[in-house]
């Protein structure tokens, strides 16, 4: 069934630059970072400090019991959806897709603190501890009656999830999709990639030849998705296509990237197929771009075999050295900062000024933004553990 | 679907039952509940909380898995690894690797006993106590990794987490890959353990059948009047799915056939709870799946004694057939979690006597569902999978 392209109708973002669309993408062409030292939970015991979260006093929505996923899940798809009349989304023709590595952990950790001391907490936000949480709670609070669906593949979650949209936006299951992630942070996440000495000490550098790890950040990332047809039915203004998306799995080691790169470039060029584009057409990376030693080496080499000579000049960027990373839902941020790129045709810089590692052999955004062409098409990659890559294409749309 | 015919052709399953769809099949044929005392000694569990569990007990995974390497995997990871080896196994298959081969697993609740561990060495022990081992391995999508590492699957790489409604989900996902023609393989499926942790967390929000006085009020009781909460459990069931015409082509015994699936989700349903709207799930299912629902001739069914889920799950099943198909309630043997009811929908397509369970021989007049009795030997079944929090999912399996 050919339903035309699929459009992207509306964005949401909670994250440490700030809640909102415009105050997030004003700080972030700014090439502000939100990487500071964390208030969330005592540092002293983990061998970093450092973490972009989002502000105590961030105006996000709240409910009884409501962990921070939730709050940053529904208040960025609330963003997402503004223009959308309600009855569209109440309804079994509108689905949700998300992803979450961690549900609710933060809460669970602080119940599971307290009962390990004797004391029984809070029981209201664990209902909320599975990752199907934030998702679930957007669904719960659009009033959505079509498929629910939470994936849970670690930092490709949420690039999964607008996959999975696409294809049932496609098939005619649907015509509108609420597609995108949220994580919260949480000690075990930010103790845990400091045991693989994955973090870095100071703000990451993803590129940069002193990286020396990524910095971990919450929030999350919503994209509206519509069929063509539903969107113009509606007089929707159109920001651009989700053209297609891209999966492979290295099959190489549970949480470092095959060396080479060539799962993270099967998923590449399987966007691209899908999308009937080739390498030439795409005009911007929003790269994974963690800042750890391997994983970006790992990608320059993904990107090296698919974009060829080209590379050297291809405008790269990543998200996470503004906003850290922000795990199952770095994929909805990163998508969401990719469609604001073609809709504004500039490329958000890198925070800091240290120069791009030559060895890398990357057209590193730095500095400014870097503007982009009429029309565009943007690559946002996303690896993880298990292997996992996930990637999507954006393009401009042609009305 | 739309596409590509997709159909099963490997099925491979562990769980409280023991190894293998015939142990499966002689547990539901004795109709008891695969029930044994939880680990309470961490102090999770309040005094008057459940006190049993469908868990898998001591299983023998060496023919699938080397101990070498099951050291290196949480539970789930082995569950999963194992099973899918098992539904390669039946599948014909000595080798899937390769770039179009996918794996789209669900998991409730991921490799909690992980977890939970390295959540107390970093609470009790501080931040640099992790253990980088049990980190890497607690994402809930480890599992499908290992099993990707394992065989050599380089294709998609899916995990699904949507509480009850996972498995089918997760089937749903498998079959839409090989449909659109971006996958020759997928091994497809669920994978639970359940931990002391997690099952004194369930309990908490009164979703596991309690003790009562009489010692017999924790049994899980599908549609009876006095069911009280379900039975957690844990398992893996992974199915091997291809294009029919591939299989076909290649001398493979279909098993089944994934004739059409549906999704919906009840937006009135608790944080924690179910939804009541059956009439708002019984359209989604029967605009999506009308036109095979006539020949359904019998049901996989999500109930698992679960006070309001059974009620929703009776309610939309009459929504559904003028005259209901034989009913099927295998979580009243293997508990909830691990996937184990798409193994049963293959065996009801195979062949299978079943017997009632014991615990459900007080059918509620007010369900009007009763669990069927007897031989079952169906040629289109209907599969259903309600979750607390809202989702649903239904799919058909038939023989081709």
């Amino acid at each position: 069934m050919n339903r035309g392209p699929i459009v992207v109708t509306g964005l949401g973002a909670v994250c440490g630059l700030g809640t909102g669309i415009a105050a997030v993408w004003q700080r972030a062409l700014a090439g502000r970072h939100a990487i500071e030292p964390i208030g969330l939970f005592a540092t002293t015991t983990h061998r970093t400090t450092l973490a972009a979260t989002v502000p105590a006093d961030a105006p996000l929505l709240a409910g009884r019991g409501w962990s921070n996923a939730e709050r940053f899940a529904c208040t960025a798809a609330a963003e997402a959806v503004r223009t959308l009349p309600a009855a569209a989304l109440r309804s079994a023709r509108a689905g949700v897709f998300f992803g979450s590595s961690t549900g609710a952990l933060f809460e669970a950790e602080r119940w599971l603190s307290a009962r390990l001391s004797g004391h029984e907490g809070a029981l209201a936000p664990l209902a909320a501890q599975q990752n199907d949480g934030p998702g679930t709670a957007v669904a719960r609070h659009l009033g959505v009656r079509g498929p629910v669906a939470t994936w849970s593949t670690a930092c490709t979650s949420a690039n999964v999830a607008l996959g999975a949209a696409l294809d049932a936006l496609r098939t005619g299951e649907i015509d509108v999709a609420v597609a995108g992630g949220a994580d919260e942070l949480c000690e075990t996440t930010y103790a845990g990639f400091n045991s693989l000495r994955a973090v870095d000490a100071r703000p990451t550098r993803p590129f940069r030849a002193g990286r020396a790890g990524l910095s971990l950040g919450e929030g999350a990332g919503v994209l509206l998705l519509e069929t063509r047809d539903h969107a113009r039915a509606r007089g929707a203004t159109v920001l651009c296509e989700l053209a297609a998306a891209g999966r492979s799995c290295d099959a190489h080691h549970v949480s470092a990237p095959e060396p080479g790169g060539r799962g993270a470039a099967a998923a590449i060029r399987a966007a691209l197929h899908e999308a009937g584009l080739e390498p030439a057409a795409v005009t911007f990376v929003n790269a994974h771009g963690t800042g750890t030693p391997h994983n970006d080496a790992a990608e320059a080499k993904a990107l090296q075999a698919v974009f060829g000579a080209r590379t050297a000049t291809l405008p790269v960027t990543s998200s996470k050295s503004l906003v850290g990373h922000l795990l199952g839902a770095a994929g909805g941020i990163e998508a969401v900062f990719t469609a604001l790129s073609i809709v504004h045709r500039l490329v958000p810089p890198l925070a800091g000024l240290e120069p791009a590692d030559p060895a890398l052999g990357l057209d590193v955004v730095l500095g400014a933004p870097r503007a982009l062409p009429e029309r565009n098409v943007g690559l946002s990659t996303n690896l993880a553990f298990g292997g996992n890559n996930a990637v999507v294409l954006l393009r401009s749309h042609a009305p | 679907m739309n596409g590509r015919d997709v159909v099963v052709t490997g099925c491979g399953c562990l769980g409280p039952w023991g190894i293998g769809s015939d142990a499966l099949a002689h547990a539901l044929g004795r109709g008891e509940p695969l029930a044994r005392p939880i680990d309470r000694t961490a102090g999770y569990h309040r005094a008057a909380s459940a006190q049993l569990v469908a868990a898998c007990g001591a299983l023998d995974l060496t023919p699938w898995v080397s101990p070498q390497a099951a050291r290196r995997m949480s539970d789930l990871s082995l569950f999963a690894v194992a099973a899918a080896r098992m539904a390669l196994q039946q599948a014909g298959l000595d080798s899937v690797a390769g770039d179009r081969t996918a794996v789209a697993f669900a998991t409730a609740f991921g490799p909690g006993g992980f977890t939970e561990q390295l959540a107390r060495q970093i609470l009790e022990q501080g931040g640099k106590a992790a253990s980088p081992f049990l980190f890497t391995d607690c994402v809930a999508n480890a599992a499908a990794g290992q099993v990707a590492i394992d065989l050599g699957a380089r294709g998609a790489n899916l995990t699904l987490c949507q509480r009850e409604a996972g498995p089918l989900l997760a089937l749903e996902q498998g079959a839409t890959e090989i449909a659109s023609g971006r996958a020759d393989f997928c091994l497809a499926g669920a994978v639970d353990e359940m931990k002391p942790l997690s099952h004194a967390i369930l309990d908490r929000f009164r979703a596991l059948a309690r003790p009562d006085a009489h010692g017999t009020g924790e049994l899980p009781r599908p549609f009876d009047r006095r069911r009280r909460g379900v039975l957690a459990g844990e398992g893996a069931t992974v199915l091997l799915l291809e294009d029919e015409a591939a299989a076909r082509a290649r001398g493979a015994r279909i098993l089944a056939r994934v004739r059409a699936t549906a999704r919906a989700f009840d937006p009135g349903a608790g944080r924690a709870s179910f939804g009541r709207d059956d009439q708002g799930l019984a359209a989604v299912l029967h605009a999506r799946l009308a036109p095979w629902l006539a020949e359904v001739d019998a049901v996989v069914s999500t109930a698992s004694g679960a006070r309001h889920g059974d009620a929703l799950e009776a309610r939309i099943l009459r929504r559904t057939f003028a005259a209901l198909p034989p009913v099927l309630v295998p979580k009243a043997v293997h508990g909830e979690y691990g996937g184990g009811t798409l193994a049963t929908a293959l065996l009801a397509l195979g062949g299978l006597d079943v017997a009632r369970p014991a615990a459900c021989d007080q059918p509620d007049p007010a369900l009007g569902v009763v669990p069927v009795h007897g031989r079952v030997q169906a040629h289109r079944v209907l599969c259903s999978a309600l979750a607390a929090g809202g989702a649903a999912a239904w799919t058909i399996l038939e023989v081709p």
